[in-house]
């Protein structure tokens, strides 16, 4: 950069120069009209918000997809729903919450905060971002089209062979959901190489690496986690429709194919997965916790250093998911102490969180309930996986509703309450109004509780035995009252969702207009208004780690 | 929390054409280096995975793999890299007459290695359903083609807008295309490798 630095101004003819600045941004920057406008906006801003916008859709459909499930299994021997269906809408739950949910979530988030927060006016490639969203939305549509039409995936979110070839699944439900992986991995990728390069070459003057706000490294080490997971998945889900369609034998053994192949090209992609949903959430837990403990976050670069060690053991795990299919012992045992490796950056960072908290003056607003929410959840599915982590243990429990309380501890721990406390957090700045603090708590509340009362009891239907996957059970396992007990849980949930859907449609007219930073943080999107017209008007120069200043007046170009 | 209001730089000056890291469209093309490198990368894993299924790799009732065409396609993917330096190097000097007439080059050999390829197929002497063997040449060989195909494609887009609309935008273009040229081909040789000399270790899984 040879450009001079210059302080803000406050002379007048500076003043005029800004103005003129701000009117050739805004022309440069605007959309072109009407529908065409619409559909073809570059603005990462816009394209942040559809994205969420529609994963936030899947959420729903995924979740009316759980409640059915919770509604067959409240009672033994039940005939609300027939074994087909059931299967399809496991299948299609899971492959809604991974693919279309959570992931494109988060990525949501980055794309819309990570140019803001290191001070650039859009992502590295603008088309090819919007060219990523409508790729991702025409893989969920596929899978929907499909559920309608009655030829939806039936073989689990990671569909497994022999199961998902053509002789056991001849209809076209396993091809839409290699398709839909496609589709939906690609705009992950181009997501993650939109924020890698983001990141790399768009950053501010003076934003050094070491400056960048944590949910930024979180979003930067995600994006290299999906760079080298997800091509695994969108290879071995081409594979699986060329076995399909075309008789090619990579899967098939009778053709000297092999069904494990299958197993380890998904579960390497799959286990990191799992880091590229709660990493991200590792980032706005590292923000929340700054902001509302009213300091900078204790041991940054302890922070930083475990959410990349976390990112590397991530691809180290992958056979752990495998221990039922008789490997080698020294192989399992690798993977056991492998496993149990990757709580020791997690403990981390737990500590810095808790040291922050400790050492800070701590305002306990929502977004903070949601980061304490996340600290309990989280914390026992990781433990629980410490527990599967354990071969004889794993086999005991596997295919059972142990795993399936452990999964969701993990994934609703790990991802939707930092997500939650996230969208609570950054509503001001997505929408420019604050959502109301007295629906937040019970939302926070129902969720938590309901969390806990769905998934907790999972632990012990799975110990007792319960398979995952079944469509009803005999009254007399003894399975009933856990079940009916997960069930109201599920209700709980889906009450706590219909609060927060409220307060998102009450804060369009009811709720405080926000201003520009009205939680008094202090990473860059803060510093300009909310929500932001082309972000900055004028390059930003930062010289600190915490760098967005006062709020800027409201006639102040920023 | 800093109490200072923020500074503003003055970036007007600097200049819009770069080249190699400074350039994003030289990102952009290595993040897509890394995707199908990645891809490719596990086609080979793959490939290594399947042979240890069979006690003959090819299997028994498979002819070897003919190498006449993919010596050709690998000599000439080799040769290609004295144009394509010369181009990097034209677009580096916004030389644009010489870019040109390199670039020109460039999509002959773009169109020689896809028509090569056809006859790489046919050196396989298997089908994709015969078995796994069959199953994952053909399925590597189809990986790379969509890359060779790809490029081919850009290189004579990129050529015919260098004589229709030249800009200096399409320099720092021509220069990136150069880095995904090396890493198509490269990539090629190695895979060729795997594809048409493991066979020849007949019997060794």
């Amino acid at each position: 950069m040879s450009g001079a630095v210059t302080p803000a101004v406050d002379a007048g003819g500076a003043r005029e120069v800004q103005a003129r600045l701000v009117a050739e941004l805004d022309a440069s920057w605007r959309d072109a009209p009407g529908l065409r406008g619409w559909l073809t906006t570059t603005d990462h801003k816009r394209i942040g918000r559809r994205y969420a916008a529609t994963a936030f859709f899947f959420f729903l459909c995924g979740g009316v997809e759980a409640a059915l499930m919770r509604l067959q299994l409240s009672r033994p021997e039940n005939g609300f729903i027939g074994p087909d269906l059931y299967d399809r809408l496991f299948t299609t739950h899971g492959t809604t919450m991974m693919f279309l949910f959570a992931v494109p979530m988060m990525t949501a988030i980055g794309l819309y905060f990570v140019p803001l927060m290191v001070g650039a006016r859009n992502v590295a490639y603008p088309r090819l971002n919007a060219f990523g969203y409508y790729t991702f939305l025409i893989g969920g549509l596929l899978l929907y089209v499909a559920l309608f039409a009655g030829n939806g995936p039936a073989d689990g979110w990671f569909s497994y062979v022999p199961l998902a070839g053509r002789d056991f699944s001849p209809d076209k439900g396993a091809d839409v959901w290699s398709q839909t992986v496609t589709f939906t991995e690609i705009a992950g990728l181009i997501a993650a190489v939109e924020i890698i390069v983001t990141v790399f070459k768009c950053r501010a003057p003076g934003m050094s690496l070491a400056r960048m706000p944590l949910f930024v490294w979180a979003m930067l080490v995600t994006s290299f986690m999906i760079l080298f997971a997800m091509p695994w998945v969108a290879t071995a889900s081409m594979f699986l429709a060329m076995d399909r369609l075309i008789n090619t034998h990579l899967f098939d053994p009778s053709g000297g194919g092999d069904a494990l192949l299958w197993q380890h090209l998904f579960w390497f992609f799959g286990h990191p997965e799992v880091y590229i949903i709660f990493i991200p959430g590792l980032g706005m837990v590292s923000q929340i916790v700054g902001t509302f403990s009213r300091r900078e976050v204790f041991g940054y670069p302890a922070i930083v250093l475990s959410m990349i060690a976390t990112g590397i053991l991530g691809f180290g795990l992958w056979v752990h998911h495998m221990f039922a299919t008789g490997l080698p012992q020294m192989g399992a045992s690798f993977f056991t102490a492998a496993s149990a490796m990757i709580t020791i950056p997690t403990g981390v960072q737990f500590f810095c969180w808790i040291a922050t908290l400790w050492s800070g003056r701590p305002r306990l607003a929502v977004p903070l309930l949601f980061v304490l929410g996340f600290v309990a959840t989280f914390l026992i599915g990781g433990l629980t996986g410490v527990m599967i982590a354990s071969v004889p243990f794993d086999r005991q429990v596997h295919d059972t509703f142990f795993i399936v309380a452990h999964l969701h501890y993990v994934l609703i721990g790990g991802a939707l309450f930092p997500l939650f406390g996230a969208l609570h957090y950054w509503w001001p700045k997505l929408t420019g109004r604050l959502l109301d603090e007295r629906l937040g708590r019970w939302q926070f509340w129902l969720f938590f509780i309901g969390v806990n009362v769905t998934f907790f009891p999972m632990h012990l239907l799975g110990l007792h035995g319960m398979p995952r996957r079944v469509y009803t059970y005999l009254a007399g396992t003894g399975w009933g009252g856990l079940n009916l007990l997960a069930s109201i849980g599920a209700v709980t949930i889906a009450a706590s969702v219909v609060v927060f859907l409220v307060a998102m449609w009450q804060s369009r007219r009811a709720s405080a207009v926000a201003g520009s930073n009205p939680w008094d943080a202090d990473s860059l999107e803060w510093a300009t208004r909310s929500p932001p017209p082309y972000n900055f008007a004028l390059v930003p120069v930062v010289t600190s780690r915490a760098d967005s200043g006062p709020s800027p007046p409201a006639n102040h170009p920023w | 929390m800093s109490a200072r209001e923020p500074a503003w730089m003055d970036v007007s000056t600097l200049t819009t054409t770069t080249f190699g890291h400074r350039d994003l469209g030289w990102w952009g093309t290595l993040g897509f280096v890394v995707i199908e490198g990645m891809t490719l990368f596990i086609c080979a894993m793959s490939y290594f995975y399947l042979r240890r299924n069979f006690a003959l790799w090819p299997p028994g009732h498979t002819q070897l793999p003919g190498l006449t065409a993919p010596a050709i396609q690998c000599a000439l993917m080799l040769l290609s890299w004295w144009p394509v330096r010369l181009a990097d190097k034209a677009a580096r000097q916004l030389d644009l007459a010489a870019l040109r007439r390199w670039m020109i080059v460039m999509t002959l050999f773009g169109f020689a290695f896809c028509l090569l390829r056809w006859f790489e197929f046919q050196a396989l002497h298997t089908r994709w359903d015969s078995d796994a063997y069959g199953s994952i040449v053909w399925l590597t060989l189809i990986f790379h083609t969509t890359l060779l195909v790809f490029e081919a494609g850009e290189t004579a887009t990129l050529t015919a807008m260098l004589h229709a609309r030249p800009s200096e935008r399409l320099f720092s273009d021509a220069s990136d295309n150069a880095l995904y040229w090396y890493f198509m081909t490269g990539v090629w040789i190695a895979l060729a490798a795997m594809v048409y000399l493991v066979p020849l270790l007949r019997g060794v899984p």
